[in-house]
């Protein structure tokens, strides 16, 4: 199915749900869950139980702001920032982490780029970093946003946004090179 | 050399081979339907009534227990309210005192009778057509009178209204003349 006739299948599908169809809505969700669990899972670190909680809410605000919602942008796009809203406010009713592992006044640690490395370790040592870092470099290197999205997503500044990627790029390195030479991060 | 704010092509690479969709926890489409029904988003579909029949299972006794307890709880709810003051409710629930105390009744009230009526389950010999039989009868006349008291508060609940549908059907097929059997002879 084209793009437009997907937009259009959802806009039909909300409508009906709109009107209390179940079955519409069960049709919705399996459209749009899997991509939608997926970046929840990674923002909040691979904590199965967390991404389930904030797929649910997810779907409960999106049906409660279903009739506001304009169609200026594909259904799934609106879904993905109400997740992220959902997963920052998860991530704050969390004890906090250091958001920074080292001083920024200091240089970073030598950490060499990754080179091959397999998908289950670079998901793991996604999951190790910091929220806040995590959130950043998952939202820029893995789904593709620009520093700006980010900063209206996350309630950030765009320079906080660069910093914040910055320092996850290398606290990822840093994790996946001590764990390629075996020694424990 | 690279920038080493830059992601290095191979870098690049390793993320762009990371999945994009996850396959859900199971149930979890359950769970959040039923939650949207329960928030009145998603309407909660009407399960069509099985057709009387004259032998009642076990398994159907214990539901009927279980939802004459609810109207049976409802009902005296009702009645209270109203001031509808019969001599059983009365002194099971007892009067004069504050709305509270008498949802507390109402409730240890309704424990108690959902005891007596487990209780005559245990007692009731299943195999027995005829015991079986008294019990579904004085389990369904509580339920019957509860499903009265609630159309009375709510005329248009359907959980009532199912109820006295269900109950007139069923007196009805056991009040039907038995089937004329057609001999034919050679």
């Amino acid at each position: 199915m084209a793009l437009p006739a997907l937009i259009e299948h959802d806009r039909a599908l909300a409508s009906q749900v709109l009107a209390g169809d179940e079955l519409a809505f069960r049709e919705l969700y399996r459209r749009h869950t899997p991509r939608l669990y997926q970046l929840v899972l990674r923002l909040l670190g691979g904590r199965d139980a967390d991404a389930e909680d904030a797929v649910q809410d997810t779907w409960l605000k999106a049906t409660e702001r279903l009739d506001r919602f304009r169609w200026e942008c594909a259904f799934g796009t609106w879904l993905s920032a109400i997740a992220l809203n959902v997963a920052r406010e998860q991530m704050r009713r969390r004890i906090r982490r250091p958001e920074a592992d080292w001083p920024e006044d200091l240089d970073p640690p030598a950490a060499a780029p990754f080179d091959v490395v397999d998908s289950m370790d670079l998901e793991h040592a996604v999951a190790d970093l910091p929220d806040g870092y995590r959130a950043v470099l998952v939202l820029h290197d893995v789904e593709g946003y620009t520093h700006e999205e980010i900063g209206l997503a996350l309630g950030i500044a765009e320079g906080t946004s660069k910093s914040q990627l910055f320092w996850a790029r290398q606290a990822l390195r840093a994790t996946l090179g001590s764990r390629q030479k075996g020694i424990p991060a | 050399m690279t920038d080493p704010k830059d992601l290095t092509p191979a870098e690049r690479r390793a993320f762009e081979t990371l999945p994009r969709e996850a396959e859900p926890p199971k149930g979890l489409e359950d769970r959040t339907v039923a939650l949207l029904q329960a928030r009145g988003v998603l309407a909660v579909p009407l399960r069509p009534l099985a057709a009387p029949t004259r032998r009642w299972h076990p398994a159907w006794l214990v539901g009927a227990l279980a939802a004459s307890l609810a109207l049976f709880a409802s009902g005296i709810a009702v009645g209270q309210l109203l001031g509808a003051r019969s001599a059983t409710i009365a002194a099971a629930v007892g009067l004069g005192s504050s709305l509270a105390e008498r949802t507390q009744q109402v409730q240890r009230t309704g424990s108690e009778y959902v005891a007596a009526l487990t209780a005559l389950l245990q007692e009731t010999d299943t195999s027995d057509a005829a015991s079986r039989e008294r019990a579904t009868e004085a389990a369904l006349g509580a339920l019957g009178a509860a499903a009265q008291e609630v159309s009375r508060l709510a005329p248009s609940d359907p959980l009532a209204a199912a109820v006295l549908r269900g109950l007139t059907e069923r007196r009805r097929a056991s009040q039907a003349p038995p089937p004329t059997r057609t001999v034919v002879w050679y």
